[in-house]
């Protein structure tokens, strides 16, 4: 923010009739149409201590992912079952409306929200983690960090934790009967063993006074929405649904012209170089 | 002058008295250096470094809010612009405008629900940096006051004096501070 | 390790390991060799870049090979909660990313994120124009994304502060650069990495102004002599010359 103009004091002070002003035109305030997300950048692999890394920028949204991966014994009832972790910070860095502490309300219904998706596309079987039958099997610890918050941050995480999951290598581990313990090698290290036609492709939106839907709202977009609508795609085929969701009121129509608009981003996606 | 980094000497053109220092500049050991990134002007006999970001209220500051809370004695306002310098959603200032300060005129008879209502937008000047929890404003002069406020009815309401209001939609009048409005 | 269920996370299971190898990386470097990979009185190059972060008042990121932090500056924000001063208070909050070290560090603040909050606070708040914000609070809140040792994690914080601080337009005196050091053996090597931390007998952490000729902070730990110290301190105070025309140039570039 360099200058200011009347026009950001009126956004400041009248927020809703500053965003119904431009819906009228049929164009958002950063001058996108109704329906269009914003640019989408990915950087994978730049974080060496970690066994997997991404960093997405989803417009101005930064969400750094890292997996680490440790061993652990495998629950009692699934032997064969290895575990994956989603967890989502929304750090006080990254904007102000949080403050330093525990996770906020909105980062836990967050990471519940990203743990679904993961869990219902079936991205990674857990059996693949397993070393050994009821003995060892590997934990993957999948954190993301929101560094800048401007809005949906919900896409931005989930592409992260895919692209972290993709870039993701374990050493090869081996089970010693004898003496108990797991033991792996630095050399040898292989890829997760990922469900690759079956990566989720997200993209939310939020409507706005019950007739405009807006495709990837922004952080001054978001308070003033009344519904959120998430689609999950899958990559191999923009015709299957992996979720959808809905919080808050809203019509089928808005419902059909959102599946419209995340296939469009899902191929979109899927030809350029993230997800291949 | 060029554009200078916190910490480097200011280089004044020619010689002359020494100029008052402003934002952006000070003096350590004899010497004006900038203390914040970017080029010295000399605006009479001040110098500056101007500071484009959102600032703090101080005294004299312009500044705009939302009036969130009243009592027979005071209306709390939440500072969302300061000397036309939006502060970022999150990060307002709290101000209180006291009865006293309210308009220039018969302090003493003051009602404070005749002046504000909650949500009403105010334009005041800062008094001074006030208690603990807030800042002094005041409201008592002309352009000061109510700028934007919604009626019973929901309309925004238009001024037709500087203590009274009118709904568009009903007619009906409402008792306000009203600032005089621009270009009147 | 996971330390305990936590009822606002996604938990794992109760309990965790990092692998162990078997194949234990065998040290090839001895004391008394030269050092690897760079000269004694080299740095790691820097990448410093203003501004990244938007929804703040100002930021910077920095990365020096494998040390990687973003920083985030908030205020002057109205102080809640304390008596009425005159003067600003600067607060400095330091979050390890879980998956920046070798092990994973569970999302709990322990004592390292607070040393380096103090180390770097105590290098930074001197510099601070703090009579101009009465009643005012700074937040500078650093992520650390990926740490190559403790000493390298406190220089670049301090320097990723200080630009950030320029970036959101808080008067200061001068910017801050900051340089660590490390004797080694006979030898004073400059921004060590972890392992040549460990190798060390001690390390130094050097703060100054360069544009006021003022030191901010020294953070020396380990088994140093006198002449070591002033060796070491030295070394940073020439390198910190360096690292300040850094900074210049790309705060010079941002606008």
């Amino acid at each position: 923010m360099t200058t200011t103009s009347s026009s950001d004091i009126f956004q400041r002070l009248h927020p809703r009739v500053y965003l119904e002003r431009f819906l009228a035109e049929n164009v958002r305030p950063d001058g996108r149409p109704l329906n269009v997300a914003r640019d989408l950048a990915v950087n994978v692999g730049s974080i060496s201590t970690a066994d997997g890394s991404a960093l997405v920028r989803l417009g101005n949204t930064t969400v750094v992912c890292g997996v680490k991966a440790e061993i652990a014994e495998p629950e009692l009832d699934e032997g064969v079952r290895g575990f994956l972790v989603p967890n989502l910070d929304l750090p006080a860095m990254c904007s102000p409306r949080f403050k330093p502490g525990p996770p906020s309300e909105e980062a836990q219904v967050l990471s519940d929200r990203l743990n679904d998706a993961l869990v219902a596309s079936n991205i990674l079987p857990l059996t693949s983690l397993s070393i050994h039958p009821n003995k060892a099997a590997w934990v993957l610890y999948v954190d993301a960090i929101c560094i800048n918050y401007d809005g949906n941050v919900f896409d931005a995480a989930l592409i992260a934790m895919v692209e972290a999951l993709r870039n993701t290598q374990l050493p090869k581990a081996t089970y010693d009967e004898e003496t108990g313990r797991t033991t792996c090698s630095r050399k040898i290290k292989v890829p997760l063993e990922l469900n690759h036609t079956s990566l989720p492709v997200p993209l939310s939106f939020g409507v706005f006074d019950s007739t405009h839907v807006l495709a990837d709202p922004t952080s001054f977009e978001e308070p003033l929405l009344d519904t959120t609508i998430s689609i999950i795609m899958s990559n191999a085929n923009p015709d299957r649904l992996i979720s959808v969701s809905q919080l808050g009121a809203g019509g089928n129509d808005a419902l059909l012209t959102c599946v419209e608009a995340a296939r469009v981003r899902c191929r979109e996606i899927v030809g350029s170089d993230i997800y291949k | 002058m060029s554009t200078l980094l916190p910490g480097q000497p200011v280089v004044l053109p020619s010689r002359g008295p020494a100029p008052q220092l402003g934002t952006g500049v000070y003096v350590r050991d004899a010497c004006i250096r900038a203390s914040l990134l970017g080029v010295p002007t000399l605006d009479a006999a001040t110098l500056t470094i101007p500071r484009l970001r959102p600032r703090p209220p101080a005294p004299n500051s312009i500044v705009l809010g939302s009036v969130t809370r009243l009592s027979p004695l005071q209306a709390l306002i939440s500072i969302s612009v300061v000397d036309d310098v939006p502060l970022p959603a999150g990060e307002e200032f709290t101000g209180v405008i006291r009865t006293q300060d309210v308009r220039a005129t018969e302090k003493d008879k003051v009602k404070i629900g005749d002046c504000f209502r909650g949500g009403d937008v105010v334009r005041g000047v800062v008094i001074s940096l006030g208690d603990t929890r807030s800042y002094f404003v005041t409201t008592a002069r002309n352009d000061l006051g109510v700028i934007f406020a919604t009626s019973e009815a929901g309309a925004t309401l238009e001024p037709i004096s500087w203590q009274e209001m009118r709904c568009p939609q009903t007619g009906k009048v409402e008792k306000r501070k009203c600032a005089k409005p621009e270009g009147l | 390790m996971q330390s305990g269920f936590d009822r606002r996370r996604i938990n794992g299971p109760e309990e965790s390991n990092p692998p162990i190898f078997e194949d234990e990386e065998t040290p090839t470097w001895n004391v008394g060799m030269p050092r690897r990979n760079r000269a004694s009185v080299d740095i790691r190059p820097i990448f410093l870049q203003p501004g990244l972060i938007n929804q703040a008042t100002g930021s910077a990121y920095i990365e020096t090979q494998n040390t990687k932090i973003a920083c985030a500056v908030f205020g002057p924000r109205q102080a809640k909660n304390v008596a009425f001063n005159e003067k600003g208070r600067l607060n400095v909050d330091v979050k390890f990313a879980p998956f920046s070290c070798d092990r994973r560090r569970a999302p709990m603040r322990d004592a390292e994120d607070r040393s380096i909050a103090m180390a770097i606070h105590q290098a930074i708040s001197s510099s601070v124009r703090l009579d101009v914000l009465p009643k005012s609070v700074i937040d500078i809140f650093i992520t650390i994304v990926e740490s190559d040792g403790i000493e390298g994690c406190v220089a670049a914080g301090v320097i990723v502060a200080s630009t950030a601080l320029t970036d959101a337009g808080i008067e200061i005196f001068g910017l801050v650069a900051s340089c660590s050091a490390a004797a080694v053996g006979e030898d004073i090597w400059l921004d060590p990495s972890l392992r040549e931390s460990q190798e060390s007998r001690g390390t130094l952490v050097l703060s100054c102004m360069p544009a006021l000729s003022t030191v901010s902070s020294i953070w020396q730990t380990g088994n140093m002599n006198t002449g070591d110290v002033l060796a070491c301190m030295d070394a940073c105070n020439s390198r910190c010359t360096d690292i300040h025309s850094v900074i210049a140039q790309v705060l010079l570039d941002s606008i």
